[in-house]
């Protein structure tokens, strides 16, 4: 088991109980990473801060953040003075409504997270603990904020297997709305309802569980191919894009022809 | 809508749907710039060559993989790109899913799906078919010389695109080590729990959160700005429960 590194600290609060909790990502890392080097001498290339008005290098210590005002003026900001802004929220989830998951819409579903207890002591186990088991046997899903980063996060949390895991969430106003989309939303070009049988009919005969193990990240084992094909002293070509796929004319015909496809080799 | 990202064709079956891609949301985060607190100037990043000690120009920087300590091996961008494979402009959906099926921790990022060139017919019918079969269509999408698994459904009267996460880049709650209280919590305490998540049961309504943080981040700017001192509050941590039952039965009543 690799213990996870903390990126938040805190309390989740259900009414008055509070559960001390860590936040760890729920996420892995499984892309290959590259290293920049300086292509004369392979040697890495290191990044450093330099102050542009010196041209010396600067430690992280005595770095600060500072914001640019519309005129052009800026203003500088500690970490210290970003947590004034809300520092209840920097420390403590507060569950402020229960919802039914599936009403919640996949579109506002950021990056998953676990909580986990903060500590082994009784209390706050079974505090988890219960508020995991309540929101299984009910099918319900929390909705609180919290600040990260001086960042403010709309969070849903719901138990996993047992485990509390809290995704953040983009707020109402993060996600454009479809109205602006050209959707093609006129009358003329709904379809008819025997295209549409048909092309119901196309997505049934395609259609299969969800299993989410069957699919494999394939640009990433191209690409570890490459890295091996590579140490291996061999060349790699990228290869040439391929043309795009005709529109087909008459949809009819097309639904038509994909269904006798499907018909012949389901034979 | 602001300008569309990649424009491509969805095809299942034989039927093509010309598309435009376009962010689905934005990001409205405060952005800070980093400065060196003694003077106020902005922090420069140069590239360092580690060997020479000296600043290399972007140009001579190659993209290295490590294979063992300090062994690189060295990689110009085109064999990078090369693992993006066919460079296609198309998005296949091979395989429908019941769309409520996928739990959204595979979901990544959205965009949204505009109609593209003489697309029309063809958009409409594949989105009413979704709609009607409530699938979302799975397939492959290379953008950016990066290929992505991704789900196509319908929402609100758009095509909506998700990337997905592959299954192993998820972690197994089942793997993690959740330290358990000495007994479980009994049958009135989930009882009561129960009413208070009752309680304060409601619709979704993602406008009615507010990032209300944004507003107070400037508005603490534009304090400082007036040359204001910021008062850091003290750490507090709230007090791990420890009588549940107590503290139940106060949160019930409260309400």
């Amino acid at each position: 088991v690799t213990v996870a590194r903390s990126l938040w600290t805190g309390s989740l609060s259900f009414g008055l109980v509070n559960v001390p909790v860590v936040m760890v990502t729920a996420v892995r890392d499984l892309d290959l990473h590259f290293r920049q080097l300086h292509e004369k001498d392979g040697a890495p290339i290191e990044v450093r801060r330099f102050c542009s008005k010196e041209d010396v290098e600067v430690p992280w210590s005595e770095i600060t953040h500072s914001y640019e005002l519309p005129e052009g003026d800026e203003v500088l900001i500690s970490d210290e003075e970003l947590e004034a802004v809300s520092p209840e929220r920097t420390r403590t989830v507060e569950i402020e409504q229960f919802v039914d998951l599936a009403e919640v819409d996949p579109i506002y579903f950021d990056h998953p997270y676990f909580l986990l207890p903060a500590s082994e002591d009784d209390g706050a186990t079974r505090a988890y603990r219960l508020l995991a088991e309540v929101m299984a046997q009910t099918d319900r899903a929390a909705l609180g904020r919290f600040v990260m980063r001086a960042k403010e996060y709309l969070a849903l949390v719901r138990p996993r297997a047992g485990v509390l895991t809290l995704t953040t969430m983009r707020f109402a106003d993060e996600v454009r709305p479809t109205k602006d989309v050209d959707a093609a939303g006129q009358k003329s070009h709904k379809p008819t309802k025997k295209q549409l049988d048909a092309a119901v009919a196309v997505i049934e005969e395609l259609s299969t569980e969800w299993d989410p193990e069957s699919y494999t990240d394939r640009y990433r084992e191209r690409l570890q191919d490459v890295v091996e094909r590579k140490r291996k002293g061999r060349t790699v070509k990228a290869p040439k894009p391929a043309e795009p796929p005709e529109v087909a004319p008459d949809l009819m015909d097309a639904l038509e022809r994909t269904l006798a496809e499907m018909g012949s080799a389901n034979q | 809508m602001p300008r569309s990202i990649w424009n491509g064709t969805i095809t299942f079956g034989l039927i093509a749907v010309p598309i435009k891609v376009h962010s689905a949301t934005e990001d409205k985060s405060v952005h800070f710039h980093q400065v060196h607190a003694a003077d106020g100037a902005r922090i420069k990043q140069k590239r360092i060559c580690s060997k020479e000690d000296r600043e290399v120009p972007y140009k001579e920087v190659a993209k290295g993989y490590e294979v063992g300590e300090g062994e690189y091996v060295m990689l110009s961008q085109d064999e990078i790109d090369a693992a993006a494979g066919e460079r296609s402009r198309e998005i296949a959906l091979e395989e429908f899913v019941c769309a409520e099926e996928i739990d959204p921790v595979f979901n990544d990022r959205t965009y949204y799906l505009g109609v593209g060139e003489d697309g029309e017919d063809a958009y409409r019918l594949l989105h009413d078919a979704l709609g009607r079969s409530s699938r979302a269509g799975i397939g492959r999408w290379v953008f950016h010389n990066r290929e992505y698994l991704v789900a196509v459904r319908s929402l609100d009267g758009v095509l909506v695109l998700h990337t997905m996460r592959f299954a192993d880049e998820l972690v197994d709650p089942g793997s993690l080590e959740v330290p358990e209280p000495s007994r479980a919590p009994g049958k009135r305490e989930i009882e009561m729990a129960a009413q208070l998540v009752d309680s304060l049961h409601g619709s979704f309504d993602p406008g009615a959160f507010e990032d209300n943080h944004r507003e107070q981040l400037l508005e603490l700017i534009e304090r400082k700005a007036k040359g204001e001192e910021i008062s850091v509050p003290a750490r507090e941590q709230a007090e791990p429960t420890d009588d549940l039952m107590a503290a139940l039965e106060a949160s019930l009543a409260r309400r």
